[in-house]
């Protein structure tokens, strides 16, 4: 039986299509999410890299911000649970996750069999989210995969407001302006958004494994100051920005059988 | 049946739609007074023959009030100043602004000069609500009320008429605490929204009739077995569960209301008024009677054991914590029946509204996980 997962985030749209509950067919990323084309796309692409059609899929969920706005689904259920349930595959000692998105973070807490035990997101406000780095990473004019080598040559880390993106950003103008080296002003940019999830993790309560998904944890320097901040060791998804794919993929097929 | 939903639809139908009622109230050249939130003495209001409309906001954009309020002020105050300076409550002989959190004081003092045309009746509560003194100096403050609005009425409200008011109020809190449990039993029925517009609806309706509308429906829903729920239950704790489409997405995902501990819902009726000779003590005495509520000085806390037996004799599946954005009094209880919930196992979910955010998405993630989440437990 073949199972597809369709996680549609804010910045991007990933799917994972999986034979049997267990052998990943296709994945695809493409970098554009919610209200775009990219859900359909990215869709039609993964099952036609393996010779599929929708009709050889037998059951699709949809997951992420934009899940009720993917007609292609069976299904919708949470990012959040799907994470979980992704997560759980793959690290099955999990007791933690962080899951960075493009517009937010979420802590969550795993109970039995990879179920949510609580969870906690972030507010309205951008501050500890993907989408902060991306604007930071602008104003320091350099792709934001670079951000964390900039950060790892800090001499003097700076410190900036982790509470509101907006605010933030004149705090780099202002510092950048007054002469302040820009792998110190990453370096604060790195701590300030592991400060604010940091925050919402321990609100849950940190329990080893801890793991972290969604595309900011391909940023190591955020993994290694989390880890830090939180005093224990912190892993990365080894799916990163598909985990929640695949959770969706994974309780597609557990559903269908 | 047609009977059950003839009724649903009229309560439904005030609760939307509050000024055809203030309409008719108009028509009978009946006076009205605004009464804030969160606990205002109504009685002293219905007793002077006038008609207590309940202001709780509404869900809108801020054009007006941001002269007055900072962005960090709760919606609730918010929209209320927003529709008094547009001209929506201008039909009211007054409105009694209680002083119960540092919002609602700004409130009052800013509806004074933003809204001159709808006359401003402070009420200030005392705090040691437990102390005799408290009593007799609530009492006071009362009888200073009572005389702006013989004053407005141009006759005088005697102690019977008080104590007739405080009978039909009681009378109505009786009824709402039996719809509140029945309801539990037929949450196909009653969904969260219905639950939610049959207790609305007495705001804007005289509580005779309110209460003899909600006893007819109580009836009409005895008069069929309990329904059997598939979803899960829960409680809602907080000052509000609006704007609307929030109920709604209970319903979506198979959550329904097993009771409630919200200001604008169950806190207003669960306590009685205390009868006696004095009416005016009886009302002063009832805010000591009162427990459970972040407004309330309580330095025992006792809303969290509160909300853990109210879950558990409700059999609830867990507890919404609906805190209205920017209210600290909520914010402070939080953490303490957080931690109370904890221990007894029993799932939280932390929702921040807001009523003039347009978009929900992220509410409906945090409801659609926590439905999951409660669903999945194993």
């Amino acid at each position: 039986m073949i199972t597809a997962g369709v996680d549609i985030g804010s910045t991007s749209s990933k799917v994972v299509v999986l034979e049997e509950g267990e052998k990943i067919l296709s994945k695809v990323i493409i970098p554009v999410g919610a209200g775009s084309s990219g859900p359909a796309r990215a869709f039609e692409q993964s099952i036609r890299e393996v010779n599929l059609s929708r009709e050889d899929i037998k059951r699709v969920i949809a997951t992420g911000y934009g899940r009720n706005t993917f007609t292609g689904a069976d299904q919708q259920i949470t990012e959040i649970t799907c994470h979980a349930r992704g997560v759980y595959e793959l690290v099955p000692g999990v007791k933690t996750i962080i899951d960075i998105g493009g517009q937010d973070a979420k802590a969550i807490g795993i109970g039995k069999g990879g179920t949510v035990s609580n969870f906690i997101m972030n507010d309205k406000c951008a501050a500890g989210t993907g989408r902060f780095l991306e604007v930071m990473s602008r104003i320091l004019e350099i792709n934001i995969e670079d951000l964390a080598d900039l950060a790892a040559s800090a001499k003097n880390e700076i410190s900036i407001s982790n509470t509101c993106t907006v605010f933030a950003e004149s705090e780099v103008i202002s510092q950048l302006s007054t002469g302040t080296a820009r792998e110190d002003v990453a370096a604060g940019i790195v701590q300030s958004v592991v400060g604010r999830v940091a925050g919402l993790v321990k609100r849950i309560g940190v329990q080893s494994e801890v793991v972290m998904t969604g595309g900011v944890c391909l940023n190591w320097m955020i993994i290694k100051v989390m880890e830090k901040e939180l005093d224990v060791p912190v892993i990365a998804s080894p799916m990163a920005q598909l985990t929640g794919a695949l959770g969706a993929a994974l309780l597609a097929f557990e559903s269908a059988s | 049946m047609t009977q059950l939903k003839d009724l649903l639809s009229v309560l439904e139908n005030v609760a939307n739609n509050p000024a055809q009622v203030i309409n008719k109230c108009l028509e009978e050249k009946r006076l009205m007074i605004g009464c804030a939130p969160e606990y205002c003495p109504e009685e002293i209001v219905y007793a002077a023959g006038m008609l207590p409309v309940g202001l709780w906001g509404g869900s809108t954009s801020i054009k007006n009030a941001n002269l007055y309020f900072p962005a960090f002020a709760c919606s609730l105050v918010q929209t209320t100043l927003e529709l008094g300076m547009r001209g929506v409550y201008d039909r009211l002989a007054g409105i009694i602004v209680p002083a119960h959190c540092d919002h609602l004081k700004c409130f009052g003092q800013d509806w004074k000069v933003a809204v001159p045309q709808v006359r401003f009746i402070p009420l200030a509560h005392p705090i040691n609500r437990k102390l005799e003194a408290a009593v007799e100096y609530l009492k006071s403050e009362y009888f200073r009320i009572k005389s702006v609005l013989e004053e407005i009425g141009g006759k005088p409200i005697s102690d019977q008429a008080l104590s007739e008011a405080i009978e039909i109020y009681n009378d109505h809190r009786k009824t709402l605490r039996e719809f509140t449990t029945i309801a539990r039993d037929y949450c196909t029925t009653i969904t969260p929204s219905l639950r939610h517009n049959v207790i609305k609806s007495g705001y804007f309706m005289d509580k005779l009739e309110h209460t003899q509308l909600v006893n007819s429906l109580i009836r009409e829903l005895k008069k069929a077995p309990p329904e059997e729920w598939q979803g899960k239950k829960v409680i809602l704790t907080g000052i509000m569960a609006e704007p609307n489409e929030i109920l709604d997405m209970f319903e979506d995902y198979g959550l329904a209301v097993a009771a409630d501990d919200l200001a604008q819902e169950s806190r207003q009726f669960r306590t009685d008024v205390p009868q006696g000779k004095d009416p005016l003590e009886g009302l002063a005495r009832y805010w000591s009677c009162m427990e459970g509520c972040s407004l309330l000085y309580d330095p025992q806390k006792n809303r969290r054991f509160m909300l853990k037996t109210m879950a558990e004799e409700s059999r609830a599946d867990g507890v919404v914590a609906c805190i209205m954005k920017f209210c600290e009094m909520e914010e402070f209880d939080y953490p303490i029946y957080k931690k109370t919930l904890e221990e007894a196992k029993i799932p939280l979910l932390y929702l921040e509204l807001d009523l003039v955010t347009p978009s929900l998405e992220q509410v409906r993630t945090r409801i659609q996980s926590f439905a999951e989440m409660i669903s999945r437990k194993r």
